[in-house]
């Protein structure tokens, strides 16, 4: 290394650097970590996020005929006795992959304490301990490190009121997801081009007033200054910052970039996944998937439905529908499906009295989530509202039990612990947590 | 013999030049020399004992760019670095401290800073957006007049205000009385959801250095703390929550507070009164609230818990670690590195009457704060001991005024508002800057994310400025006449360095310019090097 390093400063000041040279010395190593990397596929996560508190009422666990019930029916699914909202027919078509949780009760009708608890587990103390987001604690333990992608990858996040929930909390900024779409999340009218050009990495290209030559002197010459700072100062910081270089460049001259570039599909599977943010999001998942990335997530927002709850909703579900469906069929079509779990949920459900605006406020103690594909026993509804859909009657799942069944899906130890920012052991899920085994295949 | 001599003393002010009047027989002492002289003395009496090697001193170099981001959040500029090295002043390091002191970039580098400890939530929740600008602007003004901490602590803690608590899922803080800071200060009660719970935990960790919340649901696994005890502190904040229903006249005369210092503990039927953890109470009287009660117990002079902490935090500002690390987690399992010196030191700012300069003055005149952060020993590799200085990460806004600085970037007015880290501006670089480095992390734990990298090397903002048309500093380093590679090369190592290059990589990149770079052009073989040393991890931390 030592050497290595002195040649190049000696070409450098003799005025003998070859471009080629340079290029192949931090190409050649970094394609060869890129080799080093390539084991075989591992499980993933792909967790559709539901921004504002979806309707489960409307969509999971219709009470139809009840004056709570709203004007939506219940439709049969492909698994016998399974029923669904009418506006997700081509869902209902992999009612075998499904196991529907319908005894959600939660602790937080508020958006960001809401967002927090459902996406780490625990409620937010004040700047208190920094808890991870599922997806960073996924990333830790199914994610390869040395991967050309990163390990944790969020689509169109409207991280809107609890920044923190998306986060990699105390597992530092490894695990932290690396963003795409979020500047078109709140836009409903994005063109199909925007939509294209948010997917793609924020400053992966490099300028085009840069040519090959001189981008590759100048990583060079940065190494160089990396090293030489590093030397006096050993320890994490400047490690880090080697490492994302390391990582970002891998990035940039892989094949890691074309993931992002959705075009090269076909236009037919694009429509079928629905010409809008979140459809073209879950196409994208299914592409890093398809590179072993283990944690992928996708947001659909808009379900904060105060007001005209019906007409948004089923507006939504269409959306939802068509995605989602594709989502599972291209899995399959690929082999994939078993080794990709899918988690469908929101920060909580919606009041099961309509209000007088049509419309259903928040609702955290009785709704629904959704568990899907690899490590899931489907074709299942498990817990029970009661008539009028304001209580659990069966078997009550909070948070942590949710959650933990979604390791036990992945093959993780819930039970792990992560050394957190206070110095405390943190475990992956806390207790009590009581898994749902029935539905882990 | 003794009033003769006070006689002479004081004929000798009139007559006798001031600086003999210092040398009276009690000297009054520049507490922040005192502050300063202690820290000199336990850290040296603690190396010699452990056989630590300290670093090197600092050069000039070294700490003007750290005591620019230390007290003002950037670095500094090209002319401030030179005009710093070429001063011949003896005590030019201290005289610099007090320069930047009086700069409005110090009280605006401090209430960010405070605003990010104290209130991190109104950074990353939109809702309370605009209550952390407000309190962040309070906290501007307190840093500009240098109050003292024990009064900013006391204005928060009893500014007057009712609560409405009648939606349970949002409780709001109404500010009462004329003095238009309540509006501002409510803000922090507000951003604590105006729950009990949650303001006594704050508090404790905050202003005590005591972290309570793990006892809020189970006794505390290390340190001493009960659940109990979390919630008697949660007390004095208990007019957050609704008062119970008027209790029957029968039951006898009301306590002087009423039911304002009792809470129920949550998921509990008990009930308990407000009390310290130190095990005292206030002597509860009708005319004053159970927040007045807490806040003369936090901030009396006596109390040694608020000066160690104030001490202990601005520590952790200026090396990384606090003396008790982490900053508000005291117990068995964590003692401090120095507990004496952190004891002296809470003594010293309770006799400087809680000034924050003095402080800052101090620390900054001390040999550890002026130790170079290039390791020599193995011994200095422990950071608890300060044998070094530790690498800290820049704040995202330190990073942007930093590039401001060494770029000579323009930025409107307009833009430079923008401070909130969630609600990217398009077109702003500064609100691209504030987003993508956003981070919660411990300075001196910092990492660099993928995006990070990517956004450093090819983003529009590091385009631009490295770019020989666009780049205000470098196009002026690129065209100035007469000057030869070498002083170019020069001038872009002290406008993003602060210092100036080796012998090694002054020969090195004048060879690479010389021969015109990759593509034999010289004017963008100067924009490789500026692109190169922006990307460096030692223009990137502070070290």
């Amino acid at each position: 290394m030592f050497d290595s390093l002195m040649s190049r400063r000696h070409l450098l000041r003799a005025g003998a650097v070859s471009t080629t040279m340079s290029m192949s010395g931090i190409l050649g190593k970094l394609a060869m970590a890129a080799e080093a990397s390539k084991k075989k596929p591992k499980r993933s996560c792909i967790l559709l996020w539901m921004n504002g508190g979806p309707s489960t009422i409307d969509m999971w666990d219709l009470k139809p005929g009840h004056e709570n019930g709203g004007p939506y029916k219940e439709v049969n699914t492909t698994a016998p006795g399974l029923k669904i909202s009418e506006h997700l027919p081509k869902i209902a078509m992999h009612g075998e992959q499904l196991a529907i949780l319908r005894g959600m009760t939660t602790k937080e009708g508020d958006h960001a304490r809401g967002t927090y608890l459902m996406r780490t587990g625990q409620l937010p103390g004040a700047a208190g301990i920094q808890y991870p987001s599922i997806g960073a604690l996924v990333s830790k333990e199914l994610g390869d490190p040395k991967a050309e992608l990163p390990n944790f990858l969020s689509i169109a996040p409207q991280r809107f009121f609890a920044q923190e929930a998306f986060g990699p909390g105390f597992l530092g900024p490894v695990h932290a997801p690396l963003i795409v779409g979020e500047n078109q999340a709140f836009n409903n009218n994005a063109q199909a081009n925007m939509i294209d050009d948010a997917l793609k990495v924020a400053d992966l290209a490099k300028p085009k007033s840069i040519d090959d030559a001189s981008a590759a002197v100048r990583l060079d010459l940065l190494r160089e200054m990396q090293e030489d700072f590093a030397s006096g100062r050993p320890g994490q910081m400047a490690k880090s910052h080697a490492a994302a270089y390391d990582r970002a460049i891998r990035l940039m001259q892989s094949d890691g970039s074309k993931i992002f570039d959705l075009s090269t599909e076909k236009d037919s599977l694009r429509d079928k996944y629905g010409r809008n943010l979140f459809g073209q999001g879950c196409l994208l998942a299914r592409r890093l998937v398809e590179k072993n990335v283990p944690f992928v997530e996708v947001s659909l927002g808009n379900w904060d439905t105060h007001g005209q709850n019906f007409d948004q909703v089923k507006n939504l579900s269409t959306t939802l529908d068509a995605a989602w469906s594709s989502l599972m069929d291209d899995l399959k079509d690929r082999g994939l499906l078993e080794t990709t779990t899918i988690v469908w949920m929101g920060e909580f459900g919606r009041t099961p009295k309509i209000n007088q605006g049509k419309g259903r406020d928040h609702y955290p103690n009785a709704w629904s989530t959704v568990l899907a594909g690899g490590g899931i026993k489907g074709g299942q509804a498990i817990g029970k509202t009661s008539a009028d859909g304001t209580t659990v009657e069966e078997r009550p799942t909070t948070t942590l039990d949710m959650l933990a069944t979604l390791c036990m899906a992945l093959g993780i130890d819930y039970e792990k612990t992560n050394p957190s920012n206070v110095g405390r052991p943190i475990r992956i899920v806390d207790k009590p947590c009581n898994p749902i085994t029935e539905v882990v295949a | 013999m003794l009033a003769s001599l006070r006689l002479a003393a004081a004929l000798a002010v009139v007559t006798i030049p001031a600086t003999v009047f210092a040398a009276d027989a009690t000297p009054k002492v520049d507490p922040a020399d005192a502050i300063a002289a202690i820290i000199d003395k336990h850290l040296s009496a603690d190396w010699a004992a452990r056989g630590v090697k300290p670093a090197a001193q600092t050069d000039d170099a070294e700490f003007v760019r750290r005591v620019y981001l230390d007290l003002i959040g950037r670095v500094p500029k090209a002319p401030e670095t030179r005009d710093f090295i070429d001063d011949t002043n003896p005590r030019k390091r201290a005289a610099l401290v007090e320069k930047l002191l009086t700069l409005p970039g110090h009280a605006g580098h401090f209430a960010a800073v405070t605003r990010a400890a104290w209130l991190p939530q109104t950074t990353t929740n939109f809702q309370l957006a605009n209550a952390g600008f407000q309190f962040e602007n309070w906290l501007r003004m307190r840093y500009r007049d240098n109050t003292p901490a024990d009064e900013v602590v006391r204005r928060i803690l009893t500014v007057p205000f009712t609560v409405n608590a009648q939606n349970a899922m949002n409780r709001f803080v109404q500010p009462m009385g004329n003095d238009p800071d309540n509006n501002t200060l409510v803000g922090f009660y507000q951003a604590n959801e105006a729950r009990a719970e949650n303001l006594g935990s704050s508090v404790s960790r905050l202003f005590v250095g005591v972290r309570l919340e793990c006892a809020q649901c189970h006794d505390h696994p290390f340190a001493r703390y009960t659940r109990e005890q979390f919630w008697e502190f949660a007390a004095f904040f208990a007019e957050m929550s609704p008062l119970p229903a008027n209790r029957p006249s029968f039951v006898g005369p009301l306590e002087p507070q009423a039911d304002k210092n009792r809470i129920t503990i949550t998921n509990t039927e008990k009930r308990v009164v407000a009390r310290f953890f130190d095990g005292s109470s206030p002597e509860w009287s009708a005319d004053r609230s159970p927040r007045q009660e807490l806040a003369a117990w936090l901030t009396n002079p006596a109390n040694p818990y608020f000066a160690q902490n104030a001490v202990n935090r601005m520590w952790a500002h200026f090396f990384g670690f606090g003396i008790q690390d982490p900053v508000d987690e005291p117990g068995d399992n964590n003692p401090p590195s120095h507990p004496q010196l952190l004891e002296d030191l809470g003594k010293a700012f309770v006799d400087a009457k809680f000034d924050n300069r003095a402080l800052m003055r101090g620390i900054t005149r001390s040999q550890a704060y002026q130790l170079s952060s290039k390791m020599t020993h193995p011994s200095q590799s422990d950071p608890k001991r300060f044998a070094k200085m530790s690498l800290k990460g820049l704040t995202p806004a330190q990073l942007f005024d930093s590039m401001v600085a060494a770029t000579g970037h323009r930025e409107p007015g307009f833009m430079r508002q923008n401070q909130f880290n969630f609600n990217q501006q398009p077109n702003n670089p500064r609100s691209a800057f504030l987003n993508r480095f956003a981070s919660n992390e411990k300075a001196t734990e910092a990492n660099t994310t993928i995006l990070q990298a990517l956004m450093l090397m090819n983003g529009q903002f590091i385009t631009d400025v490295t770019s020989i048309e666009k780049g205000e500093v470098l196009g002026a380093i690129v065209d100035v006449p007469g000057w030869d590679t070498k002083q170019r090369i020069t001038a872009l190592f002290v406008t993003t360095f602060a210092r100036n290059p080796s012998p090694e990589e002054l020969e090195k990149f004048t060879s690479y310019v010389d021969r015109g770079g990759a593509t034999n052009d010289k004017k963008k073989a100067l924009a490789d090097v500026f692109w190169v040393l922006l990307n460096s991890p030692e223009f990137l931390f502070n070290h």
